[in-house]
């Protein structure tokens, strides 16, 4: 018997893979998102400009698929971040229990207490000074993975918890293996598949996060264009062009929608209860 | 005895959280440019020059006597800072958090009433999309189409020009205008989650045994969902509103930005600019200690109404 994709992940994987084409395509197909043209100020939507023009005559679909690299990169890369924090903390509080549980588990709770934006802001604001030598994109990464490891490390602690019981893990030990390779090599496979929910839509609040971070000026800077920076440049002209705050509003709702999706497909492929309850 | 628990936790908590934003060591660029010795002195002034761990140890009995320090910016004291901008913040949640309730509660009840019919999945799908809509992107789209294009409500701040001269209910309701579209930007992204949990709760409570025996006894479906889905779904509603008000803080900060509200948010934002570390941490703490109330007070309503929490 063949089990059919819940049509949620089909839905989202074309959205993210049309952005990730436009992503990767964009310095190909797109003109040079910074050419300036005086002459083409604020023009609405039309053959040559499809998405319109912005105050400084620049290309909005150019400066819109390059945005797409940013919000792309960012996104993937943080959450590459939080797998990287949560993976060993969850693995280590799940496997020894105890006091490693107890202590995770506490600062698991701490860090859900405060809204993720403010944490976000603050990080970036007041870290060390290492730290802000770094380029944008990656130093906007690292927070958003700081702040945005607690789900996985908490779905790959229940995991642990449940499997940590098995005969799998019995038959491992049995045969000489070690804790490090029991955890790693036998249950850590079997446990990943809910992280990777909670990794689809890590990677959707990234996105979301490092465009609210751009729109209020402290995200990637200026001159590079981001699908945030678009819409606090469209703030300047909400009275004369609707287009610029239309559509890079509609890219990151898009990409944002996708990424849901893809963890709602996945979670509903992964738990056998929630598709045969589905009619 | 759970009581007891809870309260411990959260001793616990508040003494872990307050770790974070000090793990950050303030910058000095800005100092870079003074001279050595008026630089030794203000370090000297905010505790700089200590080893890090005094310096948790100073903000923390400054903490006890409600004293967050003084603002890197202005030099006035932080709490002080906050509360005169803390009303408008709250006044500005509390109302999102009772229209977010007012529309999600009915179109949760509306789809319990008939799951699976047109109406629950209309609902459910609206209100899924919602959820991915950016806050932002949504506030400059409704400034566009009500401020600019209508022209029907005013395009942001908290006051029209001529409000010194308005009269009598005249002020409130200028007031009340300008914060229509805020108040809408803060409450459509919580309406998923809400009305998905109310139908949930309703179905659960409403479908059980005790839901049928009441419809045997002649009950309209309305009724059966008052009397036995809502008097159980009230508490959980209530907690999940606990809840839900931090998040909403988060979103008022980028809220307040795009309606130049002069709100607690506005002020984080401007701290993160001024690299204002002690307003910084006042405000963040003061978020997490926020939600560790909220926690804590909805465990409490729980435990004095519930009589099997109590036991448990």
């Amino acid at each position: 018997m063949r089990e059919r994709l819940p049509s949620s992940l089909w839905w989202g994987v074309l959205l993210l893979g049309l952005l990730i084409a436009v992503a990767v395509a964009a310095p190909w197909v797109a003109v040079d998102p910074a050419r300036l043209d005086l002459d083409r100020v604020l023009l609405s939507p039309s053959i040559e400009n499809w998405l319109g023009t912005d105050a400084l005559g620049r290309d909005m679909a150019a400066r819109l698929a390059h945005g797409a690299r940013v919000s792309l990169a960012v996104g993937l890369l943080s959450a590459g971040v939080a797998l990287l924090i949560g993976l060993p903390l969850g693995a280590l509080a799940g496997y020894r229990g105890g006091w490693a549980d107890a202590a995770v588990s506490r600062v698991i709770e701490a860090m859900l207490c405060f809204p993720a934006l403010l944490l976000v802001l603050a990080l970036l604001a007041a870290g060390p000074r290492w730290f802000s030598g770094m380029s944008d994109v990656l130093r906007i990464a690292l927070v958003l993975g700081f702040t945005g490891w607690m789900p996985a490390a908490r779905y790959l602690r229940a995991e642990f918890l449940k499997l940590k019981r098995s005969e799998m893990v019995l038959a491992a030990r049995a045969v000489g293996a070690g804790h490090l390779r029991v955890a790693v090599r036998h249950i850590l496979p079997c446990a990943l598949a809910p992280v990777l929910v909670t990794a689809a839509f890590a990677v959707g609040a990234a996105i979301a996060m490092e465009a609210a971070l751009s729109f209020l000026g402290l995200g990637v800077r200026p001159p590079v264009a981001t699908w945030g920076g678009l819409l606090a440049d469209a703030r300047e002209q909400v009275d004369r062009a609707w287009w610029l705050a239309l559509f890079p509003g509609l890219a990151l709702f898009l990409a944002v929608l996708g990424c849901n999706l893809i963890g709602e497909g996945l979670r509903d492929l992964l738990d056998p209860r929630r598709t045969t309850a589905r009619p | 005895m759970t009581l007891l628990l809870v309260t411990l936790l959260v001793f616990c908590l508040i003494h872990l959280a307050p770790g974070e934003p000090l793990g950050a060591e303030p910058e000095d660029e800005g100092l870079l440019r003074i001279g050595e010795q008026a630089r030794a002195e203000l370090r000297a002034q905010y505790h700089l020059d200590e080893p890090l761990p005094k310096q948790y140890l100073l903000w923390f009995t400054d903490l006890l006597h409600l004293d967050l320090g003084r603002s890197f910016h202005d030099r006035r004291p932080v709490t002080q800072k906050i509360a005169e901008r803390l009303g408008l913040t709250l006044t500005l949640n509390a109302s999102s958090l009772a229209l977010l309730l007012l529309v999600a509660v009915p179109l949760g009840t509306l789809a319990a009433l008939n799951p699976g019919s047109a109406w629950d999945r209309f609902a459910a799908g609206g209100t899924y999309l919602l959820y991915a809509v950016p806050v932002f992107w949504a506030g400059l789209l409704l400034q566009i189409l009500f401020a600019v294009r209508l022209g029907w409500l005013p395009l942001a701040g908290l006051r029209s020009h001529d409000h010194e001269f308005l009269r009598g209910l005249a002020g409130p309701a200028d007031l009340a205008l300008h914060l229509i579209l805020p108040v809408i930007c803060l409450s459509y992204s919580g309406l998923a989650y809400v009305s998905r949990f109310v139908r949930a709760t309703l179905l659960e409570n409403a479908a059980g045994d005790s839901g049928r025996a009441a419809r045997a006894r002649g009950l309209s479906r309305l009724a059966v969902l008052y009397r036995h889905g809502f008097r159980q779904a009230g508490l959980p509603l209530l907690t999940l509103a606990g809840f839900l008000l931090p998040s909403m803080v988060g979103g008022s900060v980028i809220v307040e930005t795009i309606f130049a509200i002069p709100g607690v948010g506005r002020l984080f934002v401007d701290a993160a600019f001024q690299r204002d570390v002690p307003v910084l941490m006042g405000l963040t703490l003061l978020s997490g200690a926020a939600t560790l109330a909220g926690i804590l007070l909805a465990d409490l309503a729980y435990a004095a109404a519930d009589p099997r929490v109590r036991r448990a």
